[in-house]
């Protein structure tokens, strides 16, 4: 059987809610078997107690033995906050593949906030963004959150172009509290401008992860004539052979994403490149390993 | 250059078609998503320019396809001078018919045909083809002059009928394969009566150009004949007024009325000579009786005096035999009394024959021996005794004769005897609802009637009550009830044959011995039977005569031609099955069953109408192939053009335009499926 549902496979399944649910509950009973991540509220240390505590999480049975008063911590009780920044470009609606690259990233935004919410209780919110923040939708862990977010993805279509200065200054104010912030886009832009225009979050303690979320065929590019291309952000058209779209694209396809890749990790920010034909488990391990790090 | 059917280049507006396709209807190209273009570069190659170069192509190609089958349909020709004549086959047919022994017309034809071999140049091929009752090929194609000249003066007039149409059937098949061109030259009396039904039949193929050489110019000069001669093959009683006697027609064409002698001779001996007021353009009958004529053959002419231009049709030949009343055997079953009286009464009705009927039950036919009676005639006698009946199988593998009628009988006794097959059932139809008679064959002897009417010579009128089924394979069927069921079969056993009627003689099965056709019916079957319309009388040139029925049979059989000659060789005469009759005269025939007969064979009296076609059909013959005469040609002294039709290139053209344009659109739609 398989343990991961394809990304074709998730495009038959209409409910955001359900699809994250079918994601989430198959990656974590997988977790299970996995001695590398444990997420549950397993002890983490005793700490003395100090006033202001809350008196609920002193351990009374040690008290009871030496009199003195510890609080009990555990590691899954840290609270942490998942924003995602969903990239809703033209560009995004892109699919020469089963899904476009903007259902691919609604399915991965869906099934963090499933994750975070249901399973780690962390508070979670979205960031739709094309050159402006068209949607907004605060972190929280409250009731109805869930489906809050979920009614924001569902609404974000993809249109105009692609610019991550605004939107992300914006954020910046935004954000108050530290946290995990993830950019989903296909990050159509200078990998220098892109790591300067989102390195700033780091500074407030956020751990910064970006999906680079691209059809396969983008990565792989194969023209059977010379073709008229159209850009999906500026309409622009030109013609192209194959000979170009196999050799030099791909080339210069691959220098971006690696560039992007060595660049953002030079400046502290996670990266994963997600093709739209692959399962999302990859970003949702990320997803962890990097909570696990904040929490540790 | 032209068009043979101009009109259909009105066809070229079908041009418009690729034009509109390919050059005014805009080309919708998909152009395909991408995230950004920031990776990419304008290729060095244009797409477009490519595809537009594409299109003009195809566009070409398919403007091509519709001038060139526009073109095909408009026929375009070129006019190439005619090949020098050693290049044209020059064919020489000499017409050696019938008629052509009228006059000096032979001679005259015989000598223009060496003439025009004289003019011939020594390089030019030629072919010498005699028309007679037969398209006789008498030189293969050669340059060959003493071989040509001496096919020309070896031919002789002979006696058969001419056809155009044959003529004409005969060239394309010899024509067939070849592409030299022909020049045919026919040298004949161009006489009417050998056009076919159809004028269509005898024009010539497209490459022969037809010159025709009328060697008896001028109105048809007058021309008595001996048009027939009704006078009975056989004879038994030279008193007997009804049979003793001969008929002689005399026919005039384009002659005035005029008195004419006409003479019986027999033996070579005239016998009577009578006087006959023939009218203009007209037939007399004169008759001859009693026939005086001595036991045995008599070969018998009847010759009408001279006075015009054609000596050999006035004469007309015909054999009599004269012989006893044969005896025929006629079987009858126990039960049966009543067919005797029915089939005796009209056996001695009958005019022309002359037999006596020697009736017995066939239990008691034990004794008989049947090769002692001219034929056997069982009629509801299905039970023989088989001493008899072996002596019957044997009479009729030797070239006996038998009839073999089923009456009720056969519906208890299934066996037919001789015939080698049971009876599979009987029909029985009610008196109210009788079987009539749906189809005669009337071409058999047995039946034969040059003319039936309305009233399928008389058979319509039979009911028929009763009639056995029985197994038809390997059998000529004669006669047929409306419901299918055969009435008459003939079937050939060794030499001789069987005829099976599956209904009886009385009138308990039907009422056929009520009807007149009854008496003409049993009249014509007697004489088939008895073999005496093979063993004399009078054919026509040109007709064939069985001297076997089966392959088995090694008997030798002997023909003796008019000149007194053996006419078959000796392998012939052990292996021969017909023979073709194709002179007029006396022919002397020993058959294979042992049986002798004289033969006096007549031409074909259409030989003897001289009058030539019209000059108007002999133009349109001579023009009706298409090609130019020679003879045009030379009266208007202009050097002789033949069109040489493109049609056939211009389709093999358009083929190949078609296959260029289906491989490059096919690869054209498989870009764009591609690219969709």
């Amino acid at each position: 059987m398989q343990r991961f549902l394809q990304p074709a496979v998730l495009s038959a399944i209409s409910s955001l809610d359900l699809l994250a649910k079918t994601v989430v509950d198959g990656f974590v009973a997988g977790l299970h078997r996995s001695p590398d991540f444990g997420f549950s509220q397993e002890f983490a240390e005793y700490r003395a107690y100090t006033p202001g505590d809350d008196l609920r999480h002193v351990d009374w049975n040690l008290y009871g033995r030496t009199d003195r008063t510890y609080i009990k911590r555990y590691r899954g009780e840290t609270n942490s906050q998942l924003t995602v920044l969903l990239d809703a470009s033209n560009s995004m609606q892109l699919a020469n593949a089963d899904v476009s690259k903007m259902d691919y990233a609604r399915y991965l935004a869906a099934s963090l906030f499933y994750l975070a919410i249901k399973r780690q209780r962390d508070a979670a919110g979205l960031i739709v963004f094309d050159d402006e923040v068209r949607e907004y939708v605060r972190p929280s862990a409250r009731a109805g959150q869930m489906a809050r977010l979920l009614a924001g993805l569902e609404h974000a279509e993809p249109r105009a172009r692609t610019d991550f200065g605004k939107p992300l200054h914006h954020f910046q104010q935004l954000l108050h509290r530290r946290g995990i912030a993830v950019v989903v886009s296909d990050f159509y832009e200078e990998p220098d401008l892109i790591v300067k225009t989102i390195e700033p979050l780091r500074f407030h303690g956020n751990e910064v992860v970006l999906f680079h979320v691209l059809d396969p065929q983008e990565v792989r590019m194969e023209l059977k004539s010379a073709s008229v291309l159209v850009d999906l952000e500026t309409d622009q058209r030109i013609e192209v052979i194959p000979e170009y779209a196999k050799t030099t694209y791909r080339q210069k396809m691959q220098t971006h994403i690696e560039t992007l890749q060595s660049k953002a990790r030079a400046a502290g920010l996670g990266y994963r490149l997600l093709l739209t034909d692959q399962p999302l488990d990859h970003a949702l391990r990320e997803y962890l390993t990097l909570r696990q790090m904040g929490n540790v | 250059m032209g068009f043979l059917a101009p009109w259909f280049l009105g066809g070229l507006l079908a041009l418009g078609v690729p034009v509109f396709v390919h050059l005014l209807r805009r080309h919708v190209t998909v152009p395909r998503p991408v995230g950004s273009l920031m990776f990419f570069e304008r290729g060095t190659q244009s797409s477009t320019k490519h595809r537009r170069l594409k299109y003009l192509l195809l566009f070409a190609l398919r403007a091509a396809l519709v001038l060139l089958v526009v073109l095909a349909f408009a026929n375009p020709f070129v006019k190439r001078p005619a090949a020098n004549p050693a290049g044209r086959l020059l064919m020489i047919v000499l017409d050696n018919s019938y008629s052509m022994r009228a006059g000096t017309r032979f001679n005259d034809a015989k000598r223009e045909a060496l003439e025009m071999l004289a003019k011939r140049t020594g390089s030019q091929r030629a072919q010498v083809i005699a028309l007679g009752g037969q398209v006789q090929v008498l030189t293969q194609l050669t340059d060959d002059g003493t071989q040509l000249r001496s096919a020309v003066e070896s031919t002789q007039p002979g006696d058969g009928h001419a056809s155009y149409g044959e003529l004409a059937r005969t060239l394309r098949s010899l024509r067939e394969g070849s592409r030299q061109p022909a020049d045919l030259h026919l040298f004949s009396d161009v006489q009417k009566s050998a056009m076919p039904a159809s004028f269509a039949d005898m024009v010539m193929p497209a490459d022969v150009a037809l010159t025709l050489h009328q060697v008896a110019k001028g109105s048809p000069t007058e021309n008595w004949t001996v048009g027939s001669v009704d006078a009975p093959a056989e004879i038994a009683d030279v008193k007997d007024p009804k049979q003793s006697r001969a008929r002689v027609t005399v026919t005039g064409f384009h002659a005035r009325a005029a008195k004419k002698s006409v003479s019986l001779l027999v033996n070579g001996h005239v016998v009577a000579t009578k006087q006959v007021d023939v009218p203009e353009n007209g037939s007399a009958t004169v008759e001859f009786a009693p026939l005086d004529v001595a036991y045995g053959f008599n070969r018998c002419e009847a010759r009408i005096d001279g006075g015009d231009s054609f000596a050999a049709d006035d004469v007309s030949y015909f054999a009599i035999r004269r012989s006893d009343p044969e005896k025929v055997l006629f079987l009858h079953g126990i039960g049966d009394t009543r067919s005797e009286v029915y089939y005796g009464s009209a056996l001695a009705a009958a005019a022309r024959a002359s037999f006596t009927l020697q009736s017995t039950s066939a239990a008691a036919a034990n004794d008989l021996d049947p090769s002692r009676f001219a034929f056997v005639v069982l009629s509801d006698a299905v039970s023989l005794p088989s001493i008899f009946e072996h002596n019957l199988q044997d009479y009729v593998q030797k070239g006996g004769n038998v009839l073999i009628a089923l009456g009720t009988a056969a519906g208890h006794h299934a066996r037919i005897p001789l015939w080698g097959s049971d009876v599979k059932n009987t029909h029985s139809y009610s008196a109210n609802a009788p079987a009539m008679v749906g189809q005669v064959d009337f071409t058999h002897p047995a039946l034969q009637d040059a003319q039936p009417g309305r009233d399928n010579g008389g058979w319509a009128e039979a009911k028929i009550f009763y009639a056995a089924q029985v197994d038809a394979a390997n059998t000529r069927v004669l006669a047929r009830l409306n419901d299918g069921t055969p009435l008459l079969l003939d079937r050939a056993m060794g030499e001789g044959h069987v005829l099976l009627l599956t209904t009886g003689f009385d009138n308990l099965t039907n009422d056929l011995p009520l009807h007149p056709v009854f008496v003409a019916f049993v009249d014509r079957s007697a004489r088939y039977l008895a073999g005496a319309e093979r063993l004399a009388g009078s054919r026509m040139v040109d007709s064939f005569v069985t001297l076997r029925s089966g392959n088995a049979s090694t008997a030798n059989v002997e023909v003796i031609d008019p000149d007194a000659k053996r006419a078959l060789s000796l392998e012939e005469a052990r292996t021969a099955q017909t023979f073709h009759l194709e002179r007029t005269g006396f022919y002397s025939v020993h058959f294979a069953s042992g049986r002798d007969a004289v033969i006096g064979v007549n031409a074909n009296r259409l030989e003897s109408d001289l009058e030539p076609m019209p000059q108007d059909l002999q133009q349109l013959w001579a023009g009706s192939n298409g090609g130019e005469t020679q003879e045009k040609a030379a009266v208007a002294g202009v050097a002789k053009f033949q069109r040489v039709s493109l049609w056939w290139w211009v389709m093999l053209l358009a083929l190949l335009v078609v296959l260029a344009e289906t491989a490059l659109s096919g690869s054209y739609m498989a870009t764009q499926r591609e690219d969709a």
